[in-house]
């Protein structure tokens, strides 16, 4: 977007940054969980990454379908474009992966130590 | 939005702001005198948080409007407590107190010299200088009150709500040039704030009404301008709609009695037929506003009753003009 | 090929109790005491001096005034611009207009400047004095042991950084001691600090030096010469090539509504 347009239609820094933080917020926790759950179930290299990755991208989705469509649909924008609350798509699908990441690999290999010692 | 206690005082209405005070006497028994700092004791009394405190100020200010000052007191020593009594928020509540209770014109100026006597101490105290000028103001010394509000902005450049108020002060005095240079600086300090340009429409439009000074043409044409930002930057919003109404009407009704060339190649007019289809667009929009809020559809409530009623009386207004 | 079989080691369960445990929660608590310190050491601004303020604000004014020259039609932004050049330039919002051009005065000596300076410093050593203290406690009590196996598989360079204290040359480097669980610990307790102490929480390092990275440098920098940021700032206002918002909007607006 150009600058002009930025100045014609302005973005609120602090409605982006707390979308953000929501977002964040629900994934490093449910990102624990998951290790948790991928720690009992015993799984291993790259079943565990699998593991995490399907569940958050399932997690966005279902953050998609119940926070961001009622209000993205309601302003005639097409099926899975966040454009309405996030400045790109991979803000929502991507980038929560790596924030979760530390904290899945932090439970999965306390679980997995527990549950395997 | 947010519930009722926490919204801003001065956006409330007389009904919701009784409706405030009346909650007071129930949140001041709710809640604890003071908070103690040792956390054996916080464990056993109800959560303290900022909200807590905005609703106390809020509550003050409500219970001063309606009157009940005792109430007024009590939310008053207990934000005391918390802050102590030399923090320039509280310092401005007290005096804020004291205004509402004086009863006549030697007791405010009693106030005022307070207010000079704390100034003379720190002359940076923000709240405080901001109370002297709107008492200033209230006394009806006016031209001490802007000498004051120019001498604060001199050195705050960059507090939009001085420069607000300065307007406001400039405007009610008539001096529309200023009036629009103060709210233009407010813009560039808050450029996304839709009611500051629909403030800024209304006044080019008024100082092109009035017709004192300059050329009423290029007024018009930014007051326009100005209207059509404020509903750009928020849809529906009634006040920007009814000015772009009238802006409109009053540029097609000039339009055909003088077709006089803008002499000012600054704001040029849009072509007439732009101008025909905005009036369109605004009338329309109008009445859907009225007719929506009159239907009391839920989703179409928040606005203000009495704006509304100008709506539909300026639009009642054109389909008269209309069938004549 | 044959598969190799898994190494598999008998460690004593009582490893967990004594060392995983204790590691976990002294991580915790010491980001929860983190976030507290930092609550209380934020230090509430010193009032400033009236002409100092003054300085700061005549500043930002130029500033809101060079990114939102948009809101302004041509002739009010160009009275505003010369007036405000020509103030920026004649000195006129100076805190000192006599000591103009001089070279700053000591940082060092300056009492705002070394304020500031003290600020970082405590957010710093917030940050440097319970992670020392924390590694070398990890390393007194707890260096010599292998408590945890990784869930994957990672290369053998890894192991010098992870196996510290651990002098077994064939061991598999997917087990682990116990400094390598305070690195874990570091990076992953984020959803910890969320649960206890909420979003806004300073009790994680990383995203305090994220932070830290990302933040501007403040329009008053401790050391600079003001006048020369006067200078600066009227040359930005010089430049700007002036267009307003307002330029076409009855069409946009059209564009929008009929929509």
């Amino acid at each position: 977007m150009s600058e002009q347009e930025l100045q014609i239609n302005p973005i609120v820094q602090d409605s982006v940054i707390h979308n953000t933080k929501t977002l964040t917020n629900l994934h490093s926790l449910t990102a624990s969980l998951f290790g948790v759950s991928a720690g009992i179930l015993g799984l291993e290299s790259y079943y565990g990454f699998l593991y995490y990755i399907a569940l958050s991208i399932t997690t966005s989705l279902l953050f998609y379908v119940f926070k961001l469509a009622p209000g993205s649909l309601a302003e005639g924008r097409s099926v899975l474009d966040t454009g309405r609350y996030y400045k790109g798509a991979l803000e929502l699908w991507t980038s929560p992966i790596f924030n979760g990441l530390p904290g899945f690999i932090l439970t999965w290999t306390l679980f997995y130590g527990l549950v395997r010692a | 939005m947010p519930p009722l206690l926490l919204r801003p005082h001065a956006s409330l209405s007389h009904a919701e702001a009784l409706q405030v005070a009346q909650q007071a006497p129930e949140f001041l028994r709710k809640n604890p005198a003071s908070y103690s700092a040792s956390p054996l004791f916080s464990l056993f009394s109800p959560p303290e948080s900022s909200k807590t405190w905005t609703i106390y100020e809020n509550l003050l200010l409500a219970c001063l409007r309606t009157g009940d000052y005792t109430t007024a007191h009590q939310c008053l020593e207990r934000l005391v407590i918390r802050f102590g009594g030399n923090d320039e928020r509280i310092q401005a509540l007290k005096g804020l107190v004291k205004e509402a209770e004086a009863t006549d014109n030697s007791e405010l100026e009693q106030v005022l010299k307070e207010y000079e006597a704390i100034l003379a101490n720190d002359n940076t105290n923000v709240p405080i200088s901001k109370r002297r000028i709107a008492l200033l103001r209230a006394m009806g010394r006016t031209a001490e009150a802007s000498e004051a509000l120019v001498q604060f902005l001199d050195f705050a450049t960059t507090d939009a709500e001085a420069w607000i108020e300065l307007s406001d002060l400039y405007l009610s005095q008539g001096l529309y040039a200023q009036a629009i240079y103060a709210q233009e600086e407010a813009l560039v300090i808050a450029p996304n704030a839709w009611n500051l340009h629909a403030r800024l429409g209304e006044m080019l439009f008024m100082a092109a009404e009035s017709g004192s000074d300059g050329h009423p043409q290029a007024y018009l044409a930014e007051s326009l301008k100005r209207f059509c930002r404020s509903i750009e930057l928020c849809d529906d919003y009634l006040r920007g709609y009814y000015g772009l109404k009238r802006v409109t009407d009053k540029l097609l009704d000039k339009d055909s009695k003088q077709k006089k060339p803008s002499d000012s190649d600054e704001v040029t007019l849009p072509e007439t037929s732009t101008i025909e289809q905005l009036n369109l667009a605004a009338t329309k929009k109008l009445g859907d506003i009225v007719r929506k809020y009159d239907a009391k559809d839920p989703l179409w409530q928040g606005y203000d009753s009495g704006e509304v009623a100008a709506a539909r009386a300026c639009l009642s207004e054109t389909s008269q003009n209309m069938v004549r | 090929m044959a598969q190799i079989p898994p190494q598999t080691l008998h460690r004593d369960p009582q490893l967990f109790y004594w060392i995983l445990i204790p590691i976990t929660i002294v991580m915790v608590l010491t980001g929860v005491l983190r976030h507290y310190a930092s609550v209380l050491m934020a230090t509430t601004p010193k009032k400033a001096d009236i002409k100092a303020i003054r300085e700061q604000r005549a500043l930002a004014h130029g500033a809101a005034l060079r990114t939102n020259y948009h809101v302004l039609s041509r002739k009010s932004f160009e009275t505003r611009r010369d007036f405000l050049i020509e103030g920026f330039e004649s000195g006129a919002y100076l805190k000192a207009p006599n000591q103009k051009g001089q070279p700053p005065a000591n940082p060092m000596t300056d009492p705002n400047a070394m304020e500031g300076m003290m600020g970082m410093m405590k957010n710093n050593m917030a940050m440097i004095i319970p992670n020392t203290l924390i590694m070398s406690w990890i390393n007194a009590f707890f260096s010599g042991y292998v408590i945890m196996k990784l869930p994957f598989p990672i290369t053998i360079k890894f192991k010098s950084m992870l196996q510290a204290g651990v002098q077994t040359k064939d061991m598999d480097p997917r087990w682990m001691s116990s400094i390598s669980w305070y690195f874990l610990c570091i990076f992953g307790l984020q959803f910890v600090y969320v649960f206890l102490l909420g979003s806004d929480n300073a009790a994680s390092q990383i995203a305090q030096q994220m932070q830290a990275q990302q933040m501007p440098v403040g329009p008053m920098a401790p050391g600079q010469d003001p006048s020369k940021m006067f200078k600066a700032e009227a040359e930005n206002l010089a430049v700007i090539e002036h267009y307003s918002v307002l330029d076409g909007i009855e069409e946009r607006l059209l564009e929008r509504i009929k929509v």
